[in-house]
């Protein structure tokens, strides 16, 4: 079996930045916070990799094991597994689409959740649409593995709306970046 | 027919004639005793320690003051949407930091600290900061030095940094790099201290001179067993107190090196066995947007509880577990008639618990039996603070 790249993951979504921004201080800020600090933990990378993939349902979370793949609309979504906010799928968007309007965040908090049809973890960026009020459709507030502010990219509460031409929270997407295992 | 209104102003066609017509009414004696009015503007007292503040909630502005003892709204601090509030040590300001654009949701984005007269609550004046973090409102992304003289605002943009402002003499002094780190802990003669993704604490020292940063040792699990950021911290004893996701207790020591405790249960404090990390495990833990207040007087500490797996940390509280710290013992549990998502515990003679939900409904129980004592529809759906004791 394929084991999960720390690397291969981080430069995934580096990448995916730099792809998805043009503005500089926003960068060269978020360039400070993992360059100045050397322990800024890719959380999700680091666990996938000491943790032995056990699908079982007695090593699932409650989340997990009552997760489906058929309705992104619904809060109990697989993709769901840590998202905090309205659903932009119910909000004009799509699951990596943002409505009409919007603008999406280059950077997000970060899941890692599992897909029920083949029982495989994958990393999900939940990247906000921004610049139009709160859509205050479908509510979630899913928290699996979900951490505080000193972890800031496992925390769902955060606005992160950076680098973009307003940050108002509009609602929150679920982007499949790949494979966590 | 002219509309009514087109009626009133052909009668009252200038303002004069209306305060003319305003001043002849105000002769004319009513046979109820009902005189003429002229509009005025209250002030209230200086905060005491039975009040609480509660924020409006998400998308809401405002921060209503009530009177624990009597359910009574006092007053509101005009906080904005995402702001933090925090209140002057000698009562005479409410500091609010918070973050407005030039058109609404767009244009300049300006960052400050308000200043609001704790009396007139009017606005006295505004610090220009450079950056704070936007998130629904906590107690700990906004806190002052004991003495009141320094506040620091915590920054991230995306980087983490904590903006030191001097609230005396008005003015924006340094923004201190804090990598990895968040939910600013008080630090008396030190600085402030804070948690970190690495499970230390920091501790900055003279924040606003050379702000040297230390750390502590490890001493929780920051991924697999988190501390909430919504802690207690006693200012008499200088201890702050912290719960993990698991219901594990510690205490902290605060200094230039804060000594810190090797936690214990909540779980076990109540009789049951310690909560576990594992799924398919159903116990109690502690929970809700904001989980614990604390009264200094008994130093007793109020978790809002529910039953569930691990991961169900934002789940709302079902009972209210008291803790007395010191003796490590659940003294008191009081069931909920309606889950809680915020919880303060006033910190007069006779405390009060203030709680809410996310519609906004307010109740405020006697922290020692839990008897309802008012109801209070649409006190506001975010967290709760509570004056400091006198």
């Amino acid at each position: 079996m394929k084991r999960f790249d720390a690397d291969a993951i981080g430069e995934k979504l580096l990448r995916k930045l730099a792809g998805h921004t043009s503005r500089r201080s926003m960068v060269s800020r978020l360039g400070l916070a993992l360059v100045a600090a050397p322990a800024f933990p890719l959380l999700p990378v680091s666990r996938a990799e000491a943790a032995k993939p056990d699908r079982s349902p007695e090593a699932k979370t409650a989340f997990a094991r009552n997760a489906q793949t058929q309705d992104d609309t619904k809060c109990d979504y697989w993709r769901y597994c840590a998202i905090d906010g309205a659903l932009c799928s119910c909000c004009g968007g799509g699951i990596h689409s943002c409505p009409a309007g919007a603008e999406p965040s280059p950077v997000s908090w970060v899941g890692t959740c599992i897909n029920p049809d083949n029982g495989k973890a994958y990393l999900i960026a939940y990247r906000d649409c921004c610049g139009k009020p709160t859509c205050n459709q479908c509510g979630c507030d899913n928290a699996d593995r979900e951490t505080q502010l000193y972890t800031p990219q496992l925390n769902n509460d955060i606005i992160w709306c950076f680098g973009t031409q307003s940050m108002q929270y509009h609602c929150s997407t679920a982007v499949l970046v790949g494979g966590a295992e | 027919m002219k509309p009514h209104s087109a009626y009133v102003y052909g009668m009252c066609a200038t303002i004069a004639a209306c305060a003319v017509s305003a001043g002849s009414a105000a002769l004319a004696k009513d046979p109820h005793g009902l005189e003429p009015e002229e509009s005025d503007v209250v002030t209230i007292s200086p905060p005491k320690p039975d009040w609480f503040f509660v924020r409006g909630g998400w998308n809401v502005d405002g921060t209503g003051i009530y009177d624990g003892k009597t359910g009574k709204m006092l007053g509101m601090v005009a906080s904005s949407q995402l702001s933090d509030m925090a209140i002057d040590p000698a009562g005479k300001y409410y500091y609010v930091s918070e973050t407005i654009w030039s058109k609404g949701n767009r244009g300049t984005r300006q960052d400050m600290v308000s200043v609001y007269d704790s009396s007139s609550l009017k606005l006295v004046s505004e610090i220009a900061i450079p950056n704070r973090i936007l998130v629904n409102e906590r107690e700990h992304n906004f806190i002052l030095a004991d003495d009141g003289k320094l506040g620091f605002v915590y920054n991230f943009s995306p980087a983490s940094a904590v903006n030191v402002v001097d609230l005396a003499k008005r003015k924006f002094v340094k923004t201190v790099e804090l990598p990895g780190c968040a939910a600013l802990i008080p630090n008396p003669g030190v600085g402030f201290s804070a948690l970190c993704s690495d499970g230390s604490m920091a501790t900055v020292a003279a924040p606003a001179g050379k702000a040297q940063i230390t750390h502590s040792a490890s001493f929780f699990p920051a991924n697999d067993d988190p501390i909430f950021e919504n802690f207690a911290y006693d200012k008499a004893k200088n201890l702050a107190i912290f719960v993990s996701y698991t219901g594990l207790v510690y205490t902290a020591k605060m200094g230039a090196s804060p000594v810190i405790s090797a936690p214990f249960s909540l779980q076990e404090a109540a009789g049951y066995a310690p909560a576990s990390t594992k799924p398919l495990s159903v116990d109690w833990y502690p929970g809700s947007r904001q989980p614990m207040a604390y009264n200094a007087t008994t130093g007793e500490v109020f978790v809002l509880m529910h039953m569930g797996e691990y991961w169900s940390h934002k789940a709302f509280g079902d009972e209210i577990w008291v803790l007395d710290v010191a003796n490590r013992k659940v003294a008191r549990r009081f069931p909920l008639k309606d889950p809680a998502a915020h919880i303060g515990v006033s910190q007069g003679a006779e405390a009060m618990i203030f709680i809410n939900d996310e519609k906004g409904k307010g109740t405020i129980l006697d922290a020692r039996t839990g008897e309802e004592k008012h109801s209070i529809d649409a006190a506001g759906s975010g967290i709760i603070v509570a004056a400091a004791g006198s």
